[in-house]
């Protein structure tokens, strides 16, 4: 009797680490190189503060946070079945957390201090809401979470010691080093793998297992004998945390905190990459964060020029994406990567035939 | 002998409705126990009270003499309760495989492992593949448990309860919607049960030649109450039962397939 375990044993080790990671190594060389790529292309220095490498490497940090922010949405999203509506509180305790520490001590100790304070505070802060709401079903957790977000953004926004609107620069209270673009951009290329291979690794052990139980049908888990309780709250923690690490690199990026951090743009957004992208896959939120900000950027800065008028489609950008997502929604029902993986094995069986030499469809 | 379980006096109201008064039930170990009745007469409210999906409006359920009324879901399984549901209860898009992996890794030390690949514990993946022959699923053990057919899905549910190797078995309804010629075979996993002697199994049911067969006792019950108890023999000769809910229909499937207590007549 085959096993899965056993069905793949055929193939030397490299070879399978190989065949399973070869599209992931391939990527992680290119963010790798990434700098120097553009700035080769653009003949400007990787390093220093301005010209097109600096400034492309910028929005790359940009993309890679907002697909982080993805990633760990999915993470109760996708693979707990729990849908939050406040995970823009743990991305913006966390750019709040590490720029008070930063503002306060300064240097190098602020942003040591403000990163390990931001963690322990969101585990609390995960640990705390989950306590309190993750007996609410569905729609009501999801409200609760929602109204705790919104608190604490109308607080930012009204609290003048942290600059109310405006919020507060951490420019001249980060350390030199964190100044430098390139810095922050390998600096995040790192946390990006790094979370990346974690959720991956996490979804195949027994306590990922558990996590997709509780999304298939929590009832079921907890009569087998899972505490399905006590693995939501470990996820939504988790996921929080996550968020938070997100969340300081975002500010480390613009070098400001300010309340959006805290708005519901910052929980719908990767709600909406995940499931643009594919939810409950490990590609899935990435494509659709880097992807719809891509878009973004690219259409916001689009101006058509149609006989003597000029209309700048940037304005319309919301309306684009509105279009996008209902297509997205009818054509791809379970996102670009869902969608993909279900149909791949179809596609391959289908352009076999054509191929010779390959008996896939006989016997 | 001490019952292995117990319910004393249970009762359960929804709004103004009785669905189960005071009805007392025990369980002995070993054995094999039926729960009958006409629609409606609070058989699956019972068994949702002895699994703990419901918690009684008055009584108590008993185990092993410790009391477990108010013992959450998930602890229950630990003790060694094991349930299956009438309406199919499965994880739909995970693989035959890992649905009973899953449930045999609940009671064992690693849940809580995020490290280790849960596929690289054998033991587990071993215990689900016997239980998967065992209901005759062999043949899909990677497909997602979605695309079995009903028949298919009702022995999966079957497996996953028997992957946690629950001393007492709740089966609601195993042969609820499945189609006559495999009936036989879910009835074939229950005797399979049944012959290796240590589990007690309590079955609500409504194939009367599967309860009349495979029954050591069997509890009738009417509008919430206990209409009437006993071995197969004495319910299939109980007037009182065959008026209330057997009527004609029922008589030539009421005839016992064992011998055993025509002599008290």
């Amino acid at each position: 009797m085959q096993t899965p375990a056993t069905s793949i044993q055929q193939k030397p080790a490299w070879r399978r680490t190989l065949d399973t990671n070869g599209v992931f190594l391939l990527w992680t060389a290119f963010l790798l190189i990434f700098p120097f790529l553009v700035g080769a292309i653009s003949g400007t220095s990787p390093t220093g503060r301005r010209g097109e490498s600096v400034f492309q490497q910028g929005v790359m940090i940009e993309y890679l946070t907002y697909a982080m922010l993805a990633m760990s949405y999915n993470l109760i999203f996708g693979f707990t079945g729990v849908i939050s509506f406040g995970h823009a509180l743990f991305f913006g305790a966390g750019g709040y957390i590490l720029g008070g520490a930063a503002r306060a001590l300064g240097g190098e100790t602020g942003v040591i201090v403000g990163v390990v304070l931001a963690i322990v505070a969101s585990t609390g802060l995960g640990l705390l809401i989950g306590i309190v709401s993750l007996r609410l079903k569905g729609v009501y957790y999801a409200m609760f979470t929602l109204a705790v977000a919104e608190m604490f953004y109308i607080f930012f926004r009204r609290n003048p010691e942290t600059g109310s609107e405006d919020g507060f620069g951490l420019g001249s209270s980060l350390p030199e080093l964190l100044g430098q673009r390139i810095v922050l951009f390998y600096l995040t290329v790192i946390l990006f793998i790094l979370m990346f291979l974690f959720i991956r690794r996490l979804m195949f052990s027994p306590t990922g297992a558990v996590l997709l139980g509780i999304r298939e049908n929590e009832n079921r888990a907890k009569t087998v004998g899972y505490n399905t309780l006590r693995y939501k709250l470990f996820a939504i923690t988790l996921a929080g945390v996550l968020a938070t690490i997100t969340g300081m690199l975002y500010a480390l990026l613009n070098r400001k905190v300010g309340p959006e951090m805290f708005f519901v743009n910052f929980t719908v957004n990767p709600l909406l990459h995940t499931i643009v992208g594919g939810i409950g896959t490990f590609i899935g939120p990435i494509l659709g964060a880097v992807g719809l900000s891509w878009l973004e950027r690219t259409i916001r800065s689009t101006v058509l020029t149609v006989g003597e008028s000029q209309i700048n489609i940037g304005q319309w950008w919301a309306i684009i994406l509105g279009v996008i997502f209902v297509a997205v929604v009818l054509i791809f029902p379970y996102g670009v990567v869902g969608t993909w993986n279900r149909a791949a094995p179809h596609i391959r069986k289908w352009i076999s035939r054509f191929l010779p030499g390959r008996n896939a469809e006989s016997g | 002998m001490t019952p292995l379980l117990e319910g004393r006096q249970l009762r359960k109201v929804f709004g103004g409705l009785i669905a189960v008064s005071d009805v007392s039930i025990a369980v002995q170990p070993g054995t094999i126990h039926s729960i009958i009745g006409p629609n409606g007469a609070g058989k699956t409210t019972l068994m949702n009270l002895i699994s703990g999906i419901y918690k009684p409006t008055g009584g108590s359920v008993w185990y092993k003499g410790q009391e477990i009324t108010h013992m959450p879901l998930y602890r229950r399984a630990h003790i060694g309760i094991g349930r299956s549901f009438q309406i199919t209860n499965i994880f739909p898009n995970l693989t035959v495989i890992e649905n009973v992996r899953l449930a045999a890794q609940a009671l064992s030390s690693i849940p809580w492992q995020f490290w280790r690949r849960a596929d690289s514990h054998k033991d587990f993946i071993n215990q689900a593949l016997s239980h998967i022959a065992l209901v005759g699923l062999s043949d899909s053990i990677l497909k997602p448990a979605s695309m079995l057919p009903h028949g298919g899905k009702r022995k999966l549910e079957l497996a996953i309860l028997l992957a946690a190797s629950p001393e007492l078995l709740l089966l609601d309804e195993p042969t609820a919607g499945v189609a006559s010629e495999q009936v036989g075979e879910i009835i074939h996993t229950i005797d399979t049960i049944r012959a290796q002697g240590d589990k007690t199994v309590i079955i609500v049911e409504h194939n009367m030649s599967l309860v009349m067969g495979v029954s050591d006792r069997i509890t009738v019950m009417h509008s919430g109450t206990v209409l009437a108890e006993g071995a197969p023999t004495e319910i299939a000769q109980n007037k009182e039962v065959q008026s209330a809910y057997l009527g004609e229909l029922y008589s030539d499937v009421m005839q016992p397939k064992t011998g055993e207590g025509k002599h008290d007549h």
